[in-house]
C-alpha cells in the first residue's frame, strides 16, 4: 500500500521534437544536452525535487532508451526512495487493448491507474521543453488559496510575439475568462508555459469526459482547458516572471546555451538554494593546456583544451586539440575537435567528430549541426545552416 | 569476484603533513582537483568487483564520513553488503586509539565474523593507486599464496626509516622483508596492500595482539617470513603510485597530475574513479582569463590568470588575481590584484585584495581552511 500523496507530477516527455532536426533522430527531447552537463530534462527535475514534489511520472514514447538509461533509479535528483520516487511511464497492453499516447491529454488518461495508487489531492502536469527554475510548490499554494480547480502557469511576452502562443485571457483577478490558442489579434500577452496544476478529482473526471469523445484530439490545450473553462470552472492563472526559454528549434538550443554566457547570467546555476542537479559523468576535472586560450566559456569535466575557444560551451570529455577554434559554439559530450579545425556559431552533438582542418558553420546564417556520432572529415566544409547527418553528401 | 571484500584503514601517521590533516585523515585530503585520496582506493576495489567494503577509521573522520556517506556513489549502498565505516569504540582493552593497524582488526573482528567474503583485500590509505585488484586477487588464488603483497618499483615511493621492502625470488615469493630500515635496501616497496584469507588473518591477529604485538609488518608479515611458515608471496603493480605522507608529496602529486599522461595512467576510462558529488555547474570563464597547463573542476569561476595550478570546486579567481603552481581547494577565493605561488590554500581560503604570497618551490606555504588574508 502506498501512502497518499499531496501533489504528484507528471512529465510529458512523449513528443519527437522534430524542430530539432538530426538532435533528435536517435534521443527524445527531454534527454538533449544543454548548459555544458545537463540534460534538459534536469531542469524539471530538480525544480520537482526542489519543490518538494517526490513522485514524478515521466511518460516516454519516442526513442526512449537513452531518457531511461538517464533517469535511471533517480538518484541525482534524490528520486530514489521508496514511498515516490521517478517512473518511466511508457504506453502498455490493457486487458483486450493497447495504444501509443495519442495526445497530453490522453497520455494522462492512461495514466489514471499509476496516479491514482498515491491518491493525490493535486496533480501537476509539466512537459520536457523549456529551461526554467519554478517554484511548483508556490504555484501550487497559489492554487489552494484561489479554490481553482485549475492553475496555468503564464508569463508575459512581447506583445508582438503574442499570437505565436496559446494566451491567457484574466479578469482583475487573475481568473482565467478566456483561452485562444495563437490568437491573430491577442487580447492579453500571458502566454501559457505548459505548467499546470489540476485538483485531481475534478482532472479525473474532464480527462474520462474527453476519452469518451471520439472528436477529441485528447489535448490539453485544444480540448480539456477549453471544455473546463466552458463548464465555468475555476481557472487562474499564475505569472512567473523569471528566465524561461523554449529549446525547441536548433536555434532556440543554441540561444539558450548562450544565455549561460551572458553578464550577469540572466538564470542563476550558482544558486545552492536551488540547485540543478545532473548525473554525473565522473571524470576528472578538465585540463587546459599550455599554449591554449579561453575566453568567455563554461566548460565542465573531463574536457582537454589545447587549442582557442572562445565564447563556447563544452561538455564532458569533449577534446580540443591543438590548433583548433572554436567560437560561439555548443560542443556536446564526447565531441572532439581535430587540429586545425574551426567550428563558428554551430552544434557538435554527442560523439561528433570535426577531422583535422575541417570547417563548420560560419561567422553569421543560420546555425550548423554535426549529427550524434557523426565525423566531419578533414579538410570539409559544413556551410552555416547544414545538418550532417548519415545522409549528408560532403562536397569539396 | 563475489567472494572478495575489501577493508581500509585510514590510521597512518600525518603529523608530516601539517595543518592539512588537523580537522582530516590523509584518506580524506582533497586531490587532483575534486576527489579524496580514499576515492582511488574504493574506486579500485568497486572496479574489481568487490560489493562489501569496510573502513576503519581512527582520529578526525568526520569528514571521511560526511565524504563517504551511504557509499552511494560507489554503488555501496546495497542490503547485505555495502559500504561500512567502522569507527574506534571503547572496550575494556581499547580507550580508543588504536596503537596500530591489529589493534584496529582486533576490535572489528566483528566486521570479519559478520561478513561472508573469504578473501580480504587489506589496503592502508596513503597511497594513491589505480590498480587491477582482480588481477591481484586472480594472481593469489593462481599461486595458492596465503598472503600476496602488492609492490612497485617506483623509487619515488622509498623512504628513510619509513616503509616496507621486499626481497623477492624468480617466482614471486617473499624471501626476505625490511621495515622501517634507516636506508630500504631492497628495491621492492610494499604497497600496504595485501590479500588473505578471512579466516587466517584473524587468527594471525588475534594470536599477535594477545602477545602484545601492534605492527601487522614486523610482528606477522616478517615473522612469517622468516619462519617460512606461510606461503607469502607479491605481486607488482606497474601504474603510477603515490605517497602521501607530508606537504612535498602531497603537492607533487597534484602537480603530477597536470601531466596529461600520468593523468590517463591515474583516470582510465575502464576503471572511473568515483567521488561525491556536488552538482556545481561548469566552470566559467572570463573575457580577460588566461589558463596555462592547470586542472579546473566545476563551479570555478576564472576571470584572473592561473598557471600550472589545480583548482577544486566553487574556486574564485578574480580580474587580476594571478596564480602560479598553486592547488587552491573547494570555494577558495582569490581576490583582485592578489599574487600567490606555491601555496596551498585550504577549503574556503580567501586570499584579499594585492595581497602577495609566494613560497619556496620545495617547502610550498599551506593556509589553513577558512584562513583570510
Amino acid at each position: 500500500m502506498l501512502r497518499k500523496k499531496t501533489c504528484v507530477a507528471m512529465l510529458l516527455a512523449g513528443g519527437q521534437g522534430s524542430r530539432l532536426g538530426v538532435l533528435t533522430q536517435k534521443v527524445a527531447k527531454p534527454a538533449i544536452p544543454y548548459g555544458g552537463k545537463y540534460r534538459i530534462i534536469d531542469f524539471p527535475l530538480s525544480n520537482c525535487t526542489n519543490s518538494g514534489i517526490d513522485t514524478v511520472g515521466v511518460l516516454t514514447q519516442y526513442q526512449p532508451l537513452e531518457l531511461n538509461a538517464y533517469i535511471g533509479s533517480g538518484a541525482p535528483w534524490d528520486l530514489d526512495i521508496s514511498n515516490g520516487g521517478v517512473f518511466v511511464l511508457p504506453p502498455y497492453q490493457k486487458g483486450k487493448s493497447g495504444e501509443w499516447y495519442r495526445g497530453t491529454a490522453n497520455a494522462i488518461y492512461q495514466n489514471i491507474a499509476f496516479i491514482e495508487q498515491y491518491n493525490p489531492d493535486y496533480v501537476l502536469i509539466l512537459s520536457g521543453d523549456h529551461i526554467y527554475k519554478m517554484d511548483y510548490n508556490a504555484m501550487l499554494n497559489y492554487h489552494i488559496r484561489h479554490g481553482a480547480d485549475a492553475t496555468i502557469a503564464v508569463r508575459e511576452v512581447p506583445w508582438e510575439e503574442a499570437s505565436r502562443f496559446g494566451i491567457m485571457n484574466t479578469d482583475s483577478d487573475d481568473r482565467i475568462i478566456e483561452f485562444e490558442e495563437k490568437p491573430k489579434n491577442p487580447k492579453s500577452n500571458k502566454a501559457s508555459m505548459g505548467v499546470y496544476i489540476f485538483t485531481w478529482s475534478k482532472l479525473r473526471q474532464y480527462l474520462e469526459n474527453d476519452e469518451g469523445d471520439k472528436k477529441s484530439n485528447n489535448d490539453f490545450g485544444k480540448n480539456i482547458i477549453p471544455n473546463m473553462l466552458a463548464d465555468k470552472q475555476v481557472l487562474v492563472a499564475y505569472s512567473f516572471n523569471g528566465y524561461w526559454k523554449d529549446v525547441g528549434t536548433i536555434e532556440s538550443l543554441w540561444e539558450a546555451n548562450m544565455d549561460l554566457l551572458e553578464k550577469p547570467m540572466p538564470i542563476d546555476m550558482h544558486d545552492k538554494r536551488w540547485r540543478i542537479y545532473a548525473k554525473n559523468p565522473g571524470m576528472a576535472p578538465h585540463y587546459i593546456a599550455k599554449g591554449a586560450t579561453v575566453h568567455d566559456t563554461l566548460i565542465t569535466e573531463g574536457c582537454e583544451v589545447y587549442g582557442n575557444v572562445e565564447h563556447s560551451i563544452l561538455f564532458a570529455g569533449v577534446i580540443i586539440e591543438e590548433g583548433a577554434k572554436v567560437e560561439s559554439s555548443v560542443i556536446m559530450p564526447g565531441s572532439v575537435i581535430k587540429r586545425g579545425a574551426v567550428v563558428q556559431r554551430a552544434i557538435v552533438a554527442m560523439n561528433g567528430v570535426v577531422g583535422p582542418g575541417a570547417f563548420v558553420g560560419e561567422e553569421t546564417g543560420n546555425i550548423a549541426v554535426v549529427g550524434p556520432g557523426m565525423t566531419v572529415p578533414a579538410g570539409k566544409h559544413i556551410p552555416a545552416g547544414d545538418q550532417v547527418d548519415e545522409a549528408y553528401v560532403f562536397d569539396k | 569476484m563475489k567472494d572478495i571484500m575489501g577493508l581500509i584503514y585510514t590510521g597512518e601517521n600525518d603529523a608530516r603533513l601539517r595543518e592539512l590533516t588537523v580537522t582530516r585523515a590523509i584518506a580524506a585530503m582533497p586531490v587532483a582537483g575534486r576527489y579524496r585520496v580514499i576515492d582511488f582506493l574504493v574506486s579500485s576495489m568497486v572496479n574489481a568487483g568487490m560489493k562489501n567494503i569496510g573502513v576503519i577509521t581512527q582520529k578526525n573522520y568526520h569528514s571521511l564520513m560526511d565524504h563517504l556517506g551511504s557509499g552511494k556513489e560507489w554503488d555501496l549502498h546495497g542490503k547485505n553488503n555495502g559500504l561500512h565505516i567502522l569507527p574506534p569504540f571503547l572496550t575494556r582493552e581499547n580507550v580508543g586509539l588504536y596503537p596500530g593497524l591489529l589493534d584496529a582488526l582486533r576490535s572489528n573482528s566483528n566486521f570479519f565474523v559478520r561478513s561472508k567474503q573469504e578473501i580480504l583485500v587489506l589496503s592502508n590509505s596513503s597511497i594513491i593507486y589505480n590498480a587491477r585488484l582482480d588481477e591481484l586477487v586472480q594472481f593469489y588464488q593462481d599461486t595458492n599464496a596465503d598472503i600476496t603483497l602488492l609492490y612497485t618499483k617506483d623509487p619515488t615511493m622509498k623512504r628513510d626509516e619509513y616503509g616496507t621492502y621486499l626481497q623477492l625470488d624468480k617466482s614471486g615469493n617473499v624471501t626476505d622483508m625490511e621495515v622501517q630500515p634507516t636506508h630500504p635496501g631492497y628495491d621492492n616497496v610494499y604497497m600496504q596492500v595485501m590479500v588473505i584469507k578471512r579466516e587466517l588473518i584473524k587468527e594471525l591477529v588475534d594470536k599477535a595482539v594477545s602477545h602484545g604485538q601492534h605492527s601487522m609488518d614486523r610482528d606477522i608479515l616478517l615473522r612469517l617470513v622468516q619462519d617460512r611458515s606461510a606461503k607469502v608471496n607479491a605481486y607488482e603493480y606497474k601504474g603510477k603510485c603515490w605517497m602521501i605522507d607530508s606537504v612535498q608529496s602531497y603537492f607533487k602529486f597534484n602537480m603530477d597530475i597536470l601531466d596529461p599522461k600520468m593523468r590517463k595512467g591515474l583516470f582510465r576510462e575502464d576503471m572511473p574513479v568515483f567521488t561525491k558529488v556536488r552538482d556545481e555547474m561548469p566552470a566559467c570563464y572570463g573575457d580577460d582569463a588566461t589558463t596555462v597547463n592547470s586542472l579546473v573542476a566545476d563551479g570555478c569561476q576564472v576571470d584572473g590568470t592561473v598557471e600550472n595550478s589545480i583548482l577544486f570546486r566553487g574556486v574564485k579567481i578574480a580580474a587580476g588575481a594571478h596564480v602560479k603552481n598553486c592547488i587552491i581547494m573547494q570555494d577558495g577565493q582569490v581576490h583582485e590584484g592578489a599574487y600567490i605561488e606555491n601555496c596551498i590554500l585550504d577549503k574556503q581560503a580567501v586570499i584579499k585584495r594585492n595581497s602577495k604570497l609566494i613560497g619556496p618551490e620545495a617547502y610550498p606555504i599551506v593556509i589553513g581552511k577558512d584562513v583570510v588574508i
